[in-house]
């Protein structure tokens, strides 16, 4: 009840640092490891082919993470929260490369900021990383195939990646702090207390993607060319 | 973002002791923390952590505001904790026509869980204060991290703040011009902003690599070399260790 009277603000898609007991921790490690592991991989096989790659997802890496630390107003809850940033990176890059990038983004906010931390890393890139990347370029590759514009699939990405990444958050922590407490309807519990922030912010952040793909279209179609975002058509056609 | 800026006092013992040795500790000490099963040891962990992170200057200020947020998350845990889990009934009492319970038994998990936040947050934030992110990064790839995973959060700790700096000056630019004037216009603006920073990043990427192949970048960023293992700093940190870990134990 408190939980829900107090609307969570602020930054709570990071599991902060020493909530999760030791084999949690370690087992959200032992998920996220190949994931990251295959964004490595990815990242050596481009690097042989474009020297640029590596510089270009680790300033990736830097604006995921200032726009995860910009406040965004959430209306509803009269407080302040933060997007996740992922569902760009996400469209841009690809998943396995926005995985690295949220690692980053995560280890420097865990080392810095005390938002996550290091014993909770793993879960964090599996829920902000893994499952929001996934679903931000499944979102937007699905709604691209169906035949959608580039701002209404940017929008589902964007709203998939958040709303993902906080069901994701709260099936860790619950599984963090059950205790002897019965797991699915604590679960229930946590999606309810992240609703009043987390409902508005992922419509939020679907509109700021959104905002973010038309840009990018309007002001450097190339850059959507080259990324493999739109075919060579249509770029061809905006310029 | 200014809560990362933090000028270390470079002649404290704590900031000359090798990376790795102070990453050797924080693992141990967040292994004890996250298995213990009470508060007294994550409490004294706290306890010393801030302590330390205090002597090494590090302003009252920044401390809060480091701490601010794990306390906000400890204490919606607690309140959680101690309303929905448990079954040894402590008060209740009726809210708005509610009959609300508080659970003894609740409220000590509850406590635990806080104390294991602290404790571990006040050894992350020790190592952070008293390590340079270079210093961090290089002993991170001694520990067999992945080298693209170091060199992408190299490359991004080096541009982080010039893209922030960039970020501001659009960001006052929008406000000036009522850009953050309502919900609806203020989302636009910062789509707008956040839309810059990614061809700026796109931009830069190119100019930086062009940059680095005309002095020598092939591929791979060099990192900083360790000077060998001193012998006192590792037997130190052996003795903190086990010293930790026969109170962890008790």
């Amino acid at each position: 009840m408190a939980w829900l009277a107090c609307a969570a603000p602020a930054h709570a898609m990071h599991i902060a640092e020493g909530i999760l007991p030791l084999p949690w921790a370690v087992g959200w490690f032992a998920v996220a490891v190949p994931f990251v592991a295959l964004g490595v991989r990815r990242l050596n096989a481009l690097g042989r082919e474009d020297l640029s790659i590596k510089p270009l997802i680790g300033l990736m890496a830097a604006v995921v993470f200032i726009i995860s630390c910009m406040p965004i107003p959430v209306p509803t809850a009269g407080t302040c929260s933060h997007p996740c940033g992922t569902g760009i990176a996400a469209i841009l890059v690809g998943p396995l490369l926005s995985i690295l990038i949220s690692a980053v983004a995560l280890l420097i906010q865990a080392l810095f900021l005390a938002h996550g931390g290091l014993s909770t890393l793993g879960a964090d890139i599996v829920s902000m990383g893994v499952v929001g990347s996934f679903a931000g370029w499944f979102a937007f590759r699905g709604m691209r195939a169906m035949g959608a514009g580039l701002g209404l699939a940017g929008f589902a990405a964007g709203l998939a990646t958040d709303w993902a990444t906080y069901l994701t958050t709260s099936v860790e922590l619950a599984s963090g702090i059950r205790g002897d407490a019965p797991f699915l309807p604590l679960v229930g519990r946590i999606v309810l207390a992240f609703v009043p922030t987390q409902l508005p912010l992922g419509l939020l952040e679907g509109a700021m993607t959104a905002g973010m793909v038309l840009l990018l279209y309007r002001k450097r179609p190339d850059l959507l060319v080259r990324m493999k975002v739109i075919s060579q058509q249509e770029g061809v056609v905006h310029a | 973002m200014r809560t990362i800026i933090h000028h270390q006092d470079a002649t404290h013992l704590l900031t000359r002791i090798d990376a790795r040795v102070k990453l050797f500790c924080t693992l141990a000490l967040l292994v004890m923390v996250l298995s213990y099963r009470g508060l007294a040891f994550p409490l004294l962990v706290a306890f010393l952590g801030t302590g330390l992170c205090l002597a090494l200057g590090v302003r009252v200020r920044l401390l809060m505001a480091r701490f601010a947020q794990p306390l906000f998350i400890a204490a919606m845990v607690l309140l959680l904790k101690l309303f929905t889990s448990g079954h040894d009934p402590l008060f209740s009492c009726t809210v708005a026509g509610l009959e609300i319970t508080g659970y003894g038994d609740g409220l000590r998990e509850g406590m635990q869980i806080a104390a294991r936040i602290v404790g571990a947050v006040s050894v992350v934030a020790l190592v952070g204060f008293s390590t340079s992110f270079t210093e961090t990064m290089a002993a991170l790839a001694w520990l067999r991290v992945p080298r693209g995973l170091i060199e992408v959060a190299l490359f991004a700790w080096r541009y982080l703040f010039v893209l922030y700096e960039d970020a501001m000056v659009v960001y006052h630019a929008q406000r000036n011009r009522l850009g953050y004037a309502g919900y609806r216009r203020g989302l636009s603006s910062f789509g707008t902003l956040t839309g810059a920073l990614v061809i700026k990043a796109f931009d830069s990427s190119q100019t930086i690599t062009t940059a680095m192949v005309q002095r020598g970048y092939d591929g791979t960023m060099p990192l900083m070399r360790h000077k060998p293992f001193r012998l006192t700093e590792v037997a130190a940190a052996l003795l903190v260790v086990a010293g930790l870990g026969v109170l962890w134990r008790i």
